[in-house]
């Protein structure tokens, strides 16, 4: 930390939260909350004279509020930059601390929040974890029993700079210890409170147990643990060290703690699995490996960077295998546990990792993109004409189209991620997403369905999920309906209804609407758009009296290729029982609404032109001259 | 209720009510460590290893396990464990599968006196595993009447219709009947006075 702050052209922020981000990659608006000191920088030495002078104590965050620090402080002594702050809610106006800073006069009471807007070419997103806080969790008696501690106190409590000056002693009665016990999966794999395994304790609580036992080679150390992970290079060896180094591990996690209240002693009643039997053990000190969890203001970060965050609340990656440091979002990167609880080997891989990738926009003139982003067709853009619309700026989850009523709406490609939820959305057919264009994907409809209709499931599949799970059911030899033709388009959100009409239209036999789990969205929000035409559409086809058979929405991710199969047969097995002549009845009657739904369709630039083409090939196809 | 036979005993235990995430179990030990009874009663009881015989399809030694039987359904275990199984409902689940398959419970059950039952229902409405339900049956007598009947494979033994009888027709006879407690409350109340 000391070496960046002294390398010229790293300058560090201390202090200073991101109130908004704006702009795209290479191009962005940061504007910056430096908070108010109450110290100026340009002035303070790093004396402490204001910090001895000052009569207010109050708990010191960084010691776990084990330890108390002044209203004028610093958290810790190699604090990076060392320049004292003033904690205004602390501080009783003395004005003692002025007169200890003497001729510096380093101290302004008048500062105030300084808002600063920067221009940012990439942004790297390093904010870390927080700890889940076992208060909650009675039955451990963390905050009412004085020797129940948190893996984070433990780590205060032994370190040499800590509150104790390293000498690891109870809170009880400041004693010595002679048996400690480690429970681990605190809050975490319990589905009451987090369900993820929080990654790094299990190797966080068997460093801890062999430090103590370096330091006090006579202490018991006993940890209690459901599994033991040790994943990575050397881990497993390290946890042989400890077993030899003579520390107990128990299997059996422990419903509870008791203590007995004169001595403050505490008893651990477990099952010991390897054993067969239940075992009470007793303790001097009990540490709770606590989970990992998000920062508690990460959903507000993701609000001002606009990335979207996965189940458990971490920033979701680009792609957890091939991009696991790339934010959806081009410009913006993850390092460490912000993204998912990791130790430090994989954070300091990721960081270097992504400072890399942000590297390359920084050296970089011009910056490539996906080729499927959206355009807009001024001339029909309705906003253009006069008219209030900006369905499209609302639709896009990037925040990536500008619309101002009476000039027609605008795309700003550096930002586009290519979803298409504008296009599906756009009730004027206004706007395309290039590469799937309307004309495009509906040419793959008429030709899927050229021959035998009716006989046909229609699969519309988005990219990142539906789309590899059928690939995957491919791969995996799980067989499903022949009958079944797929059609990829980048998100559910692109799934235009007039598509959908088009198929029936056509007479297809059935249509399956499927893509990502709504967690799983590639595009942020582009599943919960796809998701409510869907059901849309099927309240509208109850409603024409459509069989329910025929059309059917599904969230099918990438790794279930046995659910894309056992869909697609039991919508072909739907599709079976419905009688032939019923079927062709029912699209008979339902075409003149679907052509009056589709009224306008040739009007869409490039359709007409691409349908004289298609035509002949499907009539070709009809004809048999080319294999259907 | 018809219990499915001729399927493995975890997938029929999860057809059952209570027992459905039978499967989510890893095993942590949280449920046996929490037990009363295995505190109090039987050093030898533990549900974790009752829902692994579950998961494993060990149908004898599931049915010949003293957990099945023992499990008052006090449900402490239930708030403790990490991966919300309602362990009294999958024991629940074993011990029906068990009584279907024609095994006697080990331990007492409530015992319903044919002589003096006049089905108030009270014991029925009373009842936390609804183990109890009325029927008709011919009685010396008494001729062909109402009275309530205990399912041995739902009741849990834990007296609550002991003590809501009204003409004490209902009663644990063996080890929790009124004469020992009462024996026992006078037993403490002494000791007390002491």
């Amino acid at each position: 930390m000391v070496d960046a702050a002294r390398q010229p052209l790293i300058e560090v922020k201390a202090y200073t939260e991101v109130e908004r981000v704006e702009g795209f990659v290479g191009n962005f608006k940061v504007t910056l909350r430096e908070k108010a000191k109450y110290v100026r920088a340009d002035r303070c030495n790093g004396c402490a004279a204001c910090a001895k002078a000052c009569p207010v104590e109050v708990p010191n965050y960084f010691e776990m509020n084990l330890a108390p620090r002044k209203a004028a402080y610093i958290p810790m002594s190699q604090s990076v930059p060392l320049i004292y702050n003033i904690d205004m809610d602390a501080c009783i106006h003395c004005y003692k601390c002025v007169e200890a800073c003497g001729a510096l006069e380093a101290i302004d009471f008048s500062m105030e929040d300084k808002m600063v807007e920067e221009e940012i070419g990439a942004i790297v997103v390093a904010t870390g974890f927080g700890h889940f806080d076992p208060t909650p969790m009675t039955e451990y008696g963390y905050g009412r029993f004085p020797n129940v501690i948190t893996a984070m106190e433990m780590e205060r409590l032994n370190n040499s700079a800590g509150p104790t000056r390293g000498s690891l002693m109870r809170p009880s009665d400041s004693k010595s210890l002679r048996r400690l016990a480690i429970i681990n999966c605190v809050g975490s794999r319990d589905k009451r409170y987090n369900s993820a395994c929080s990654n790094f304790c299990c190797m966080y609580a068997i460093k801890n147990a062999l430090l103590l036992k370096q330091m006090i080679p006579e202490m018991d150390i006993s940890i209690y643990y459901i599994d033991i992970r040790t994943p990575s290079k050397g881990y497993e060896e390290f946890y042989d060290r400890a077993r030899e180094a003579g520390i107990k591990f128990i299997q059996g996690r422990p419903a509870g703690i008791t203590e007995d209240p004169d001595s403050h002693q505490l008893f651990i009643k477990s099952e010991d699995i390897t054993l067969g039997r239940v075992v009470e053990h007793e303790y001097d000190m009990v540490m709770l490996n606590q989970a990992a969890i998000p920062q508690p203001d990460q959903n507000h970060m993701s609000s001002v960077l606009n990335v979207a965050q996965s189940p458990g609340g971490w920033y979701m990656e680009y792609h957890p295998k091939l991009r696991p440091m790339d934010s959806p979002t081009d410009g913006i990167f993850f390092a460490g546990a912000c993204q998912g609880p990791k130790d430090i080997p994989a954070s300091v891989a990721q960081g270097s990792a992504a400072a890399a990738r942000a590297s390359r926009i920084l050296h970089s003139d011009t910056w490539q993109i996906e080729p499927t982003v959206a355009v807009v067709w001024e001339d029909r853009c309705v906003s253009g004409k006069g008219q209030a619309c900006g369905i499209c700026e609302r639709a896009c989850p990037y925040g990536a189209i500008d619309y101002t009523k009476g000039i027609s709406a605008e795309v700003i490609t550096a930002k586009c991620h290519g979803c298409g939820a504008c296009v599906g959305e756009c009730p004027h057919d206004s706007i395309t997403q290039l590469h799937y264009t309307d004309a495009q994907v509906l040419a793959q409809i008429r030709t899927l369905l050229a021959v035998e209709p009716e006989k046909k499931i229609l699969a519309f599949r988005c990219q990142w999920c539906s789309y590899g799970g059928a690939d995957l059911a491919g791969t995996s030899h799980f067989e499903y309906s022949a009958n079944e033709r797929g059609l990829r388009v980048m998100c559910s959100a692109r799934m235009d209804a007039d598509l959908i009409y088009e198929a029936y239209r056509l007479g297809a036999g059935a249509v399956l609407f499927s893509g990502c789990h709504p967690q799983d969205c590639h595009y942020i929000t582009g599943q919960i758009a796809g998701a409510k035409r869907a059901a849309r559409l099927d309240k509208m086809f109850a409603r024409m009296g459509m069989n329910p058979a025929r059309f059917r929405t599904e969230w099918i991710s990438a790794a279930e290729g046995d659910k894309y199969a056992r869909v697609i047969n039991e919508m072909q097995a739907a599709l079976d029982a419905i009688p032939q002549d019923e079927l062709k009845a029912e699209i008979e009657r339902l075409k003149p609404e679907m052509e009056k739904k589709l009224s306008k369709l040739n009007q869409i630039p490039g359709v007409e032109e691409a349908m004289i083409q298609v035509d002949f090939i499907v009539s070709e196809m009809q004809n048999k001259a080319v294999p259907v | 209720m018809s219990l499915p036979v001729n399927s493995k005993l975890a997938e029929q235990v999860k057809a059952i009510p209570g027992g459905e995430m039978l499967m989510m179990c890893f095993s942590c030990g949280t449920c046996t460590s929490k037990c009363m009874i295995q505190e109090k009663l039987e050093p030898a009881y533990n549900p974790r290893r009752l829902i692994r015989e579950a998961v494993f399809n060990l149908e004898d030694m599931a049915f010949n396990d003293r957990t099945t039987w023992l499990c008052s359904a006090c449900d402490l275990c239930y708030p403790a464990c990490p991966q919300k199984i309602h362990i009294s409902g999958v024991i629940n689940a074993v011990k029906q599968l068990a009584v279907a398959r024609g095994r006697q419970n080990p331990y007492q059950t409530a015992k319903v006196d044919e002589s003096t039952c006049v089905a108030c229902e009270l014991c029925v409405e009373i009842c936390p595993y609804e183990a109890i339900s009325l029927i008709g049956k011919k009685v010396p007598f008494r001729g062909m009447i109402s009275m309530a009947s205990v399912d041995p494979g739902k009741c849990m033994a834990c007296g609550i219709c002991n003590a809501a009888c009204r003409s004490t027709s209902i009663r644990l006879e063996q080890d929790f009947n009124d004469n020992l407690v009462v024996e026992n409350l006078w037993g403490w109340l002494e000791s007390e006075a002491v």
